[in-house]
């Protein structure tokens, strides 16, 4: 029973969390910097310092860099702390992997010492280079990180189009996140409509074989959903053309936005 | 001849059903033998029990199904397969007739409602000046200045079917097919539906609405046809007279069967929803 209730909570806890993480456009809707500027310039800007930080190789730059970012964050409502935690959690990753075996890799000993009898010394050249590697993976997940919560998901997907990406591609990107948010919604509804019917004790089972069968039928579901929907496609004059209705208007604020970037990345 | 060169405007008909056979699958048949000719500017009611092939009906007419015998002709022209690999007429057809689905999750498929709603005119190649124009005319007409911005499938079903209605509102279509545009809605927007139709029709346009509910029909039909359980039109007239026709209604689940308590007894009686003022009074 206690684990039962264990798993159910960190079902419903689980689903929660995708739910608010992909789903919720919270700090996209804030009336921020970044939320205010058109997303093709936004995303242009973005791309210009991706760009920059992936070809840096010197500490100085990849912290202006990085506080060019932080600047933004400040700047775009979004809380400093939501926005350190969401990016530094990737960051022990990376280094611990990466990072850790570059500390020691040939060079002017900086520190030696022994771990379980080896003999380790740690470089200069490998520490700087440890650092520029953080440094720029932080930077880069930081940029891409703000700019997906600051931009609204189909914000992001007219902007493809816009740039000529094929529909297809990003058909099939709107399409999957749909099915994520079906997805969701069915196993909810599934766990609503057993406890309903049977209380909240649920046996493993038979709660296996319906999520089993709860997949097969989203299977077919999504199937008909297709052919449905080609047909809905169709009845309104479809005839697999790329067509996007573009609203977007850049305003004075978005090249100023432009730049300054292109400013920034110059002079540095 | 008027608008292009591919449709018979001078006589008054629209579509014309000889013999039309349909089965899904080739195994699960949906309509056996259905004959009927609607003309331009009339408004006509399709009713039925569930499975009696309303939808399929009307899909066969937006000529999103081809009949399997039997033929299925729009202003002369016969449609099938063939005649809709010629982009000139698919175009102009699905100018000149819109449908509403009964299921509105299927005909929302964009990220955002606005752009669903001028998914249609943008395809057919209007122009965007328009587009924006009949876009302001229809968010104010059925109120969903808020939805605009938000994703479809994230709407209530209510909210959806407006915006379903929407999309094809804005092609501003000759022929209006509705697969139940009520169903579900709440009597103030059910009510608001209605009116564009009838308003849709005094300005000419053709009405062609399947549904259930009994209420709304005598609004928005001159002529009533009633699927059977055979599949196929098993009777058609004015609607006041449809409508009067207690044991077709019977046959065909068309009525309400209702439990009365009468003081203490208890009484079970089929029940037509009509007169809902007078009976309630
Ligand atoms: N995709 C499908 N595959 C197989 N059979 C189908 C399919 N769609 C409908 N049918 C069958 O075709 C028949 C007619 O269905 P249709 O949807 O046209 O009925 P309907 O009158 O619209 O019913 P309802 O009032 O429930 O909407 C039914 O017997 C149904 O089982
Ligand atoms: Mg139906």
């Amino acid at each position: 029973m206690k684990a039962n209730n264990f798993i159910e909570r960190s079902i419903v806890g689980t689903l929660a969390f995708l739910r608010e993480a992909i789903f919720s456009q919270e700090i996209a809707l804030q009336n921020g910097f970044l939320q205010s500027l058109d997303p093709r310039v936004k995303i242009t800007g973005f791309l210009l310092l991706l760009l920059k930080t992936l070809i840096a190789c010197d500490l100085h730059t990849l912290f202006f860099l990085y506080g060019i970012c932080l600047l933004l964050v400040l700047i775009s409502k979004v809380g400093p702390g939501f926005f350190l935690l969401r990016t530094w959690v990737f960051i022990p990753l990376f280094s611990l992997c990466i990072g850790l075996p570059a500390l020691f890799g040939p060079g002017d000993p900086l520190w030696s010492g022994y771990f379980l009898g080896i003999k380790l010394v740690i470089s200069s050249q490998g520490l700087f280079g440890a650092l520029i590697f953080v440094m720029r993976v932080l930077t880069c997940v930081s940029f891409v990180v703000l700019l997906n919560i600051t931009t609204r998901h189909f914000e992001l997907l007219k902007v493809l189009r816009i740039f000529k990406v094929p529909q297809i591609f990003v058909m099939t990107l709107g399409m999957s996140y749909r099915y994520i948010f079906l997805f969701i919604e069915i196993i909810q509804n599934t766990y609503l409509g057993i406890k309903s019917r049977v209380g909240s004790v649920i046996c493993y089972r038979p709660g296996q074989r319906l999520v089993a069968w709860n997949i097969v039928s989203l299977w077919n579901y999504s199937l008909l959903l297709n052919q449905e929907v080609y047909k809905a496609m169709l009845s309104r004059g479809y005839r697999g053309e790329d067509l996007a209705w573009s609203d977007f208007r850049a305003r004075g604020r978005d090249l100023g936005w432009l730049a300054a970037v292109i400013l920034i990345l110059w002079i540095i | 001849m008027a608008g292009c060169g591919y449709f018979n405007f001078m006589d008054n008909l629209i579509f014309e059903l000889n013999q039309v056979y349909f089965s899904y699958l080739g195994r699960y048949p949906a309509l056996c033998g259905v004959d009927i000719r609607i003309s331009s500017g009339e408004k006509i009611c399709i009713i039925g029990a569930n499975g009696a092939g309303k939808s399929t009906f009307l899909q066969l007419l937006d000529a999103l199904i081809f009949a399997d015998k039997g033929s299925v002709c729009f202003r002369g022209k016969e449609l099938n397969e063939k005649i809709f690999t010629d982009a000139k007429f698919s175009q102009e057809f699905r100018r000149q007739v819109g449908f509403i689905f009964q299921n509105s999750e299927v005909q929302l498929f964009c990220p955002t409602v606005k752009e669903d709603i001028v998914f249609g005119p943008l395809n057919l190649g209007f122009e965007k000046g328009l587009i924006q124009k009949r876009l302001e005319m229809l968010i104010a007409a059925l109120n969903i200045e808020d939805l605009l911005e938000r994703s479809p499938h994230q709407l209530s079903i209510g909210e959806k079917r407006k915006v379903a209605i929407a999309s094809t509102l804005i092609i501003d279509p000759q022929v209006l097919i509705l697969d139940e545009p009520t169903a579900g809605l709440d009597p103030l927007v059910t009510r608001n539906i209605i009116d564009l139709l009838i308003q849709a029709n005094a300005e000419g346009k053709t009405i062609i609405t399947a549904t259930h509910d009994l209420h709304i029909v005598e609004e928005i039909a001159d002529t009533v046809y009633v699927f059977g359980r055979q599949k196929k039109i098993v009777k058609s007239g004015p609607a006041e007279t449809i409508l009067t026709d207690t044991q077709l209604l019977q046959e065909n689940n068309l009525v309400h069967i209702h439990r009365h308590k009468h003081k203490d007894k208890v009484h079970i009686h089929p029940h037509l929803h009509l007169d809902h003022h007078g009976e309630d009074a």
